[in-house]
């Protein structure tokens, strides 16, 4: 996969803006919609954004860092590689999706959670649009960030993006699912 | 006449408009970052235009019903903006590409001096915004404030009007009994 890096970050910010009006339309719903979820097993609207932010705890961080220490000069063209695009595609949203399995730590089934809980991800998307908008002026193939699920493997920083921010996707729009269901079944709200 | 308002008609009449977007209140039309070289009118609803700096949030300008809103600095020069354009309720507004617009001020002399007047009138409303944000008097910023704009005190939320004048919600809420 190759893309001008203009037109990468471009997207990446337009699906940004999307998963915080997202986030911002969950704000509206009662409590009780937001903490109802479809099966003991499944995750609530609360649930799938409570793992959004423990992974925006990993990877917010770790870009950061990353981009306050490169040196690379930025490129026209972001390259990705095999692995990048293969992380991507699997987190992120499709019509058909499949189940995946979820890291122990990364599981937020049974959380106390509340308002907040949207609050901090609001906060999450600003910083990663701090963050899109500060890559504008580093080499987004040759920087280099740590993955939350592996010590041995590192991705391009233009897809660690990808990866957090289809996932983000992913999971605003399985939260909206739930939102849907709760109210499907006429909760006494 | 005001020429916004027939710039607006022209537009209207000629059926230029690309689409309509819906935006529920909070909602963003346009985040930091992004190149959006659109012109929006706001059919119904209100928005607010402003920056995050160190967290802190500044509120720069408003638009209501009627009224054309861009990200002016990225339409002018197609680079990445650091504003954000958020509904304050829900809002419809009409977009028109950049593209468009040119073509269509480019088709007549009498829409080049619209648009010129336009922008004449946008550089003094600047330049009155400059003046407020340099005078030191919280009172005397809001006095100005509401002199040329009663509109705002109708329509848009305190804690907006505060950032907008540069003060706490507090303070602005004493000014107002005072």
């Amino acid at each position: 996969m190759a893309i001008a890096t203009k037109k990468l970050l471009q997207d990446l910010l337009e699906i940004t803006r999307a998963n915080l009006n997202g986030a911002e339309q969950l704000k509206k719903e009662s409590i009780t919609s937001l903490n109802w979820k479809p099966a003991a097993e499944s995750w609530s609207a609360l649930e799938c954004i409570e793992h959004l932010n423990r992974y925006g705890d990993f990877y917010i961080p770790e870009i950061t860092v990353k981009i306050q220490t490169s040196t690379h000069k930025p490129s026209e063209i972001f390259k990705s590689n095999w692995l990048g695009t293969y992380f991507s595609k699997s987190v992120s949203y499709n019509e058909n999706i499949k189940k995946m399995k979820t890291f122990p730590s990364m599981n937020p089934l049974h959380s106390e959670l509340d308002l907040q809980t949207i609050d901090k991800f609001i906060d999450q998307q600003h910083q990663i649009l701090a963050l899109l908008d500060q890559s504008k002026d580093i080499n987004l193939d040759k920087t280099k960030t740590a993955i939350s699920i592996s010590r041995f493997i590192k991705l391009r920083l233009g897809d660690t993006f990808r990866v957090v921010i289809y996932h983000n996707q992913r999971h605003i729009k399985q939260a909206e699912k739930a939102i849907k269901m709760s109210i499907g079944k006429k909760l006494h709200v | 006449m005001n020429p916004i308002s027939d710039l607006i008609d022209k537009i209207n009449n000629q059926k230029l408009w690309d689409r309509e977007i819906v935006l529920e209140r909070n909602e963003y039309l346009k985040v930091k970052g992004t190149i959006d070289t659109n012109i929006y009118l706001i059919k119904s609803g209100s928005l607010r235009i402003f920056v995050i700096d160190e967290y802190e949030e500044h509120t720069i300008r408003f638009g209501y019903k009627n009224n054309l809103i861009a990200s002016l600095d990225s339409f002018l020069n197609e680079q990445p903006s650091d504003f954000y354009i958020q509904a304050l309720k829900k809002t419809n507004v009409n977009v028109i590409s950049k593209k468009k617009y040119i073509s269509f001020i480019e088709s007549s002399p009498e829409n080049k001096e619209l648009w010129l007047s336009v922008l004449e009138n946008f550089v003094l409303q600047q330049m009155e915004r400059e003046r407020d944000i340099l005078t030191s008097s919280p009172v005397e910023r809001y006095k100005r404030v509401l002199k040329r704009s009663p509109q705002l005190f109708q329509e848009i939320p305190n804690k907006y009007i505060a950032s907008y004048l540069r003060m706490t919600p507090e303070t602005l809420s004493r000014i107002k009994k005072s």
